[in-house]
């Protein structure tokens, strides 16, 4: 038997009375997961789709109503959540008012009984990890929302946890400050080695954070991957659209050369590698092609012809819409040297670069 | 690998099975939870529904034989009694409609001017309007007779009208709406006001960028919009002026309503079910408003009072909207001005209606005869403010935070003791404690012993609770041949001896608090002995000091003599925490331990009459804390709900159980709430009058008790001294509390809701 994981999920389930008090809801069901020491996984997915009662679950605040968690081989179903030494960072960073900084990033310390002098030295180290020295006198209410963020990220890790946990930390901060936190999170916690349990929405976050990206979808697991597998060989169709933006194609399987895959789909024959198919399909089978719009070459010569529904400028780059037949079509275009923007209307011609298909299920 | 679990069979679980495992684990897990849980369902159930269900019973038996009867009812239909009890129940309705519209009617002024008309000393009228509420329930009513009484001021002494009979004077129907109307508007004004002050600004200036008029916003914005504050505060006040004693004792004349009915039935008449059926009638609008108030008036706010209130109101400019509120205000204001003036003033004139000369002797008359109530009134209410803050809070922490199977009725009984007319409450206090509420005392006690083994032992429980039982009974058995020094004294030593084996073998604490107990009980034996001899001595003082020192030592013996049958209580409560989980350090021992401690609780528990409290001072503190406990527990429950679950979750995350959490982070938290609400408890215990004049005791005279029977004597100037007395120990009370905690108070604003239980 190979080495068991740090973290596991066993078959979880989580099922709540519904609200109007008959029958139960699932919001968590066939869980199955194996997170590595140091690892730092995020779990993404809409909202509702059970990624917070997954970490809830792990902090012992929820309890799952099938189904194992083991922590280093130990179960912990049945453990408190005060005795998990599972820090957990919360989204609306749960500071304690009537605390300063330094009392608040204290908290955990002193329940422990540590020394004065060993609580001192362990919370002005992580402070000036976090990069708060010389704020640890302020009532938390008087730190701008960047700051607040960064005692509660300290407040977990002075106690060293087995695992981080963090649920949805960054969903408050401006877009700016997001970037840089993450990028800061994302260095403390490689310089700790800390095993991390990261919730969010946002797949950006989950793309630049990520050892590996879980992404969840009503209640359960869709896809396990590094985010580039993720990206590029999406498990399904709710993944393709979920991560990026994605065309979907209706699409048929008309035969098979060897390792050489035939589809067609818009009225055209593509040559696929068995690499761009998620799963081997049967001859006949209906599919769908995914084409990321990216992934759309615009060019005079170009075998396609489609007509523009729709030019967004965004600097960068140009967004279309293009209407073929009754299909549309998403396209991004950052050619800087293309003179000037398509009009509505206007007929253009393009071609998918090749490599960049991708074959799902129907 | 291995599938290690395989799929769990589906077991059919019904509803209640499933519900009653939740509680279960939930009480398991953490025994202070538990303990909370069983003492303030006990709490509610010993003092707000027995006594409730007690006087339902009692109108349909004949209290001298104790045979069923419908008398009472029967008389609705009896042409000899038929006019009289129609017409005390017209007058009731009469009294509670026109009160009701009047107050809230009054009270929109109130809070249109002072919400939105933006006039000079805002913050003052706001502080007089707030007066009635912490002033004794008949301040008005004896102010009222001062100036426009027969004597009064203005009726006679400057309009010259001579009383003779047939002309209509402040006595009767139309002088007790008049007064109750100023007494309860403040009510309305503040559920008005929170209402005005937390709209949406937004809302009105669209309407105004919309093109409407300042009338029109006022006409289709925010008169829709505050339909159900105004549904709410009317049947509220409806609600109140049927409770009022005190008004329509004072001023009633021939007027009865149902409370002085219920007040002469009982305490002229000592005919038991006849109050009792007066009650029914009484108590069956007021549940039905109770429940409409809860069910539907409530759900259909458009406008949460706990939100904070908005910036930037829009003020009322326009001249004849503006001018006629703020006159009419002003004219309100002047007229409470006037009556409490008269109150102040009265109690330092000679002779009122013939010689309006400055003279102290009220005061001096009333400190000389009415030290004792004023002195017991100021203990029992600070006494009984603990209890109702920290039972308040914990009903609260219990609601907010927990789940569990019957939350929604717990938190309905405990509103209750405070929402029915406080007559009735009386009533049922007498009829429930007369005798020793044994059916209650012995569920109470199953619970509480059944409850203490299963969380200690998990499963040797039954075995244990026999060796208990026994042990208990046999105490009972030999105990009146002991001395109550013997038998309380010999308990409280074996505890204490047993309290050195648990603290020597396991945690201190725990052995701490079981040698507590005991010691409690050694001090019970002993306090006796040691006060008696301050009363004899105070006695060959004479005058002012001897009363002085009585009560001192009555107040000494409050605290050291508890029922045995509430330390009984609370030693199986210290059970269940003191002696869970020590199987592995007590060994054999263990079992012992449990079981002779809960004989010995049982032993206590079921001494002598167990609480037939009528008579005690304990029956006036627990009123008090029912009267008062709706506050505490909405003014803990606004506090909590404003604190983030996620703080609480965070504390444990880091690694703090239940109670740590609940000590460190949660109650720091709500200490501004705890305080307001500690004041406006003991307010509230100070000015309640219809609950406790049943239970008021030569040995224990309650002030506001003792102010009606000094009007009725005639003595307007000293009962207007008494009054000021009693408002002024209630302001130093508040004075004092701000002193020490305005800083924290200032933060929690106007969360407080002062709307029931008053009178």
């Amino acid at each position: 038997m190979a080495e068991v994981s740090y973290l596991v999920f066993q078959d979880i389930e989580k099922r709540f009375s519904s609200r109007e008090g008959k029958g139960q809801v699932a919001a968590v069901q066939n869980v199955n997961l194996q997170i590595e020491q140091g690892e730092l996984i995020t779990l993404l997915g809409p909202s509702g789709c059970g990624k917070t009662t997954t970490l809830r679950m792990v902090a012992g605040f929820e309890s799952p109503s099938r189904g194992e968690i083991l922590l280093a081989g130990e179960r912990i179903n049945q453990k408190p959540p005060h005795r998990r030494e599972m820090a957990m960072v919360f989204q609306s960073y749960a500071l304690f008012p009537h605390l300063s900084v330094f009392e608040n990033v204290a908290y955990g310390l002193r329940l422990r009984s540590l020394l004065e002098i060993e609580v001192r030295k362990r919370v002005l180290e992580v402070l000036e990890l976090v990069g708060l020295e010389g704020l640890e006198h302020r009532p938390p209410q008087q730190l701008s929302g960047g700051q607040q963020q960064r005692v509660a990220l300290a407040r977990a890790l002075v106690l060293q946890p087995k695992v981080l946990l963090m649920d949805e930390p960054l969903s408050n901060l401006d877009a700016k400050l997001r970037e840089q936190m993450r990028t800061e999170i994302r260095r403390i916690q490689q310089t700790l080695g800390i095993t991390t349990l990261y919730v969010t929405h946002d797949q950006a976050e989950a793309m630049t954070l990520a050892d590996r990206i879980v992404i969840m979808h009503r209640g359960q697991i869709e896809q396990v991957d590094v985010p580039t597998q993720i990206y590029q060989r999406p498990a399904s169709a709710f993944v393709a659209d979920f991560i990026g933006q994605s065309n979907l194609l209706p699409a048929r399987v008309v035969g098979r050369e060897g390792e050489v895959w035939i589809i067609q789909a818009l009225e055209q024959t593509f040559r696929l590698p068995s690499t761009a198919l998620a799963r081997p399909l049967a001859i006949g089978e209906a599919a769908q092609l995914l084409i990321r719009p990216e992934a759309v070459c615009l060019h005079p010569r170009g075998s396609l012809r489609a007509g523009v529904q729709r030019a967004t400028y965004l600097g960068p780059i140009v967004e279309y819409e293009l209407t073929l037949g009754t299909q549309l079509l998403t396209v991004v275009d950052r050619d800087p040297l293309r003179p000037r923007i398509y009009p509505v209307g206007a007929e253009v011609n393009f071609d998918f670069l090749p490599g960049c298909l991708y074959l799902l299920p129907a | 690998m291995a599938q290690l679990t395989a799929p769990s069979p589906e077991v059919p679980v019904t509803l209640w099975q499933e519900r009653w495992g939740k509680l279960a684990g939930t009480l398991l897990r953490d025994p202070t939870l538990g303990l909370g849980l069983i003492s303030s369902i006990l709490f509610v159930v010993l003092f707000v529904a027995t006594p409730l269900v007690q006087v339902i019973v009692q109108a349909f038996f004949d209290s001298r034989t104790g045979d069923p009867s419908l008398e009472y009812f029967r008389r609705y239909l009896d042409p000899v009694y038929r006019g009289h009890q129609w017409r005390v129940l017209w007058n009731t309705l009469i009294m509670g409609s026109c009160t009701a519209l009047g107050g809230t009617a009054l009270g929109l002024i109130f809070a249109l001017t002072l919400a939105r008309c933006r006039v000079p000393g805002q913050r003052w009228l706001h502080y007089l309007s707030l007066l009635p509420t912490v002033s004794p329930p008949f301040a008005i009513a004896i102010a009222a007779i001062l100036l426009f009484g027969r004597s009064g001021l203005v009726t006679r002494q400057w309009l010259g009208i001579q009383f003779r009979p047939g002309v209509n004077d402040i006595y009767g129907l139309d002088g007790i709406i008049f007064v109750q109307i100023i007494t309860f508007f403040p009510v309305a004004y503040l559920i008005l006001r929170a209402l005005l002050e937390r709209m949406d600004a937004a809302m009105e200036e669209a309407a105004m960028n919309m093109g409407a008029s300042c009338w029109q916003v006022l006409t289709t914005v925010i008169f829709p919009l505050l339909i159900p504050g105004l549904a709410g505060s009317v049947l509220l006040l409806f609600v109140e002026s049927l409770a009022d004693l005190g008004n329509p004792l004072l001023l009633g004349g021939n007027a009865m309503v149902l409370s002085s009915e219920i007040f002469l039935a009982v305490n002229g008449q000592y005919d038991q079910q006849r109050g009792a059926a007066f009650s029914l009638m009484l108590l069956l609008p007021t549940l039905l408003v109770f429940l409409l108030q809860r069910y539907w008036v409530s759900q259909r706010s458009y406008i949460s009072v706990t939100g904070k209130p908005s910036a930037g109101q829009i003020a009322i400019t326009e001249p004849w909207i503006r001018w006629p509120l703020v006159i009419l205000t002003g004219l309100g204001s002047l007229l409470i001005l006037a009556l409490y003036g008269s109150i102040l003033v009265g109690s330092i004139t000679r002779l009122w209606g013939i010689d309006y000369s400055l003279d102290w002797q009220h005061y001096r008359a009333a400190f000389n005869r009415g030290l004792t109530p004023i002195l017991a009134t100021t203990f029992l209410s600070v006494a009984a403010t603990p209890l109702a803050v920290l039972m308040g809070i914990l009903i609260a922490y219990l609601v907010v935070r927990k789940n569990f199977w019957g939350k929604q009725s717990l938190d309905f009984v405990s509103n209750l003791g405070a929402a029915v007319p406080g007559t009735i409450l009386g009533i049922g206090y007498i009829l429930a404690f007369i005798r020793p509420p044994l059916l209650v005392v012995v569920g109470a006690t199953v619970i509480l012993a059944w409850y203490a083994t299963w969380s200690v032992l998990a499963q040797r429980c039954w075995g244990v609770l026999l060796l208990g039982s026994l042990l208990g009974a046999l105490l009972r058995w030999v105990g009146p041949s002991l001395s109550y020094e013997l038998y309380v004294g010999g308990i409280g030593g074996l505890l204490m001896a047993m309290g050195g084996v648990v603290g020597w073998h396991s945690r201190l604490w725990k052995g701490g608090l079981l040698a507590a107990v005991g010691l409690y009980l050694e001090l019970a034996v002993v306090e006796p002995f040691v006060t008696e001899p301050i009363g004899v001595w105070g006695r060959t003082l004479g005058g002012d000091m001897a009363k002085l020192l009585t009560s001192v030592q009555a107040m000494i013996g409050v605290i050291f003599q508890l029922p045995l049958t509430l330390v009984g209580f609370v030693l199986l409560g210290v059970v269940a925490l003191a002696l869970r989980a020590e199987a592995r350090l007590l060994g054999r021992l263990h079992l012992g331990l449990v079981a002779v401690s809960l004989g010995l609780a049982f032993g206590l528990i079921f001494a002598g009459e167990p609480l037939a409290l009528v008579g005690t001072p304990y029956i006036v503190i627990a009123a008090y804390a029912v009267r008062s406990l709706p506050t505490s527990v909405r003014a803990g429950m606004a506090a909590l709900q404003q604190i983030d679950p996620s703080i609480e979750e965070a504390s444990i995350n880091l690694g703090a159980d239940t109670q740590t959490t609940f000590r460190r982070v949660t109650v720091p938290l709500i200490v501004p709430a705890l305080l307001a609400g500690a004041i406006f408890a003991f307010a509230r215990h100070m000015t309640s009058l219809s609950a406790i004049i049943f239970l008021t005791t030569p040995r224990w005279p309650i002030l506001t008790a003792w102010i009606l029977s000094e009007v009725e004597q005639g003595g307007m100037s000293t009962a207007a001294a008494y009054s000021m007395i009693l408002i002024a120990l209630v302001f130093g009370a508040i004075l004092l509390m701000t002193a020490f905690a305005g800083q924290q108070l200032r933060q929690l604003g106007g969360g407080l809701d002062l709307t029931m239980g008053g009178g």
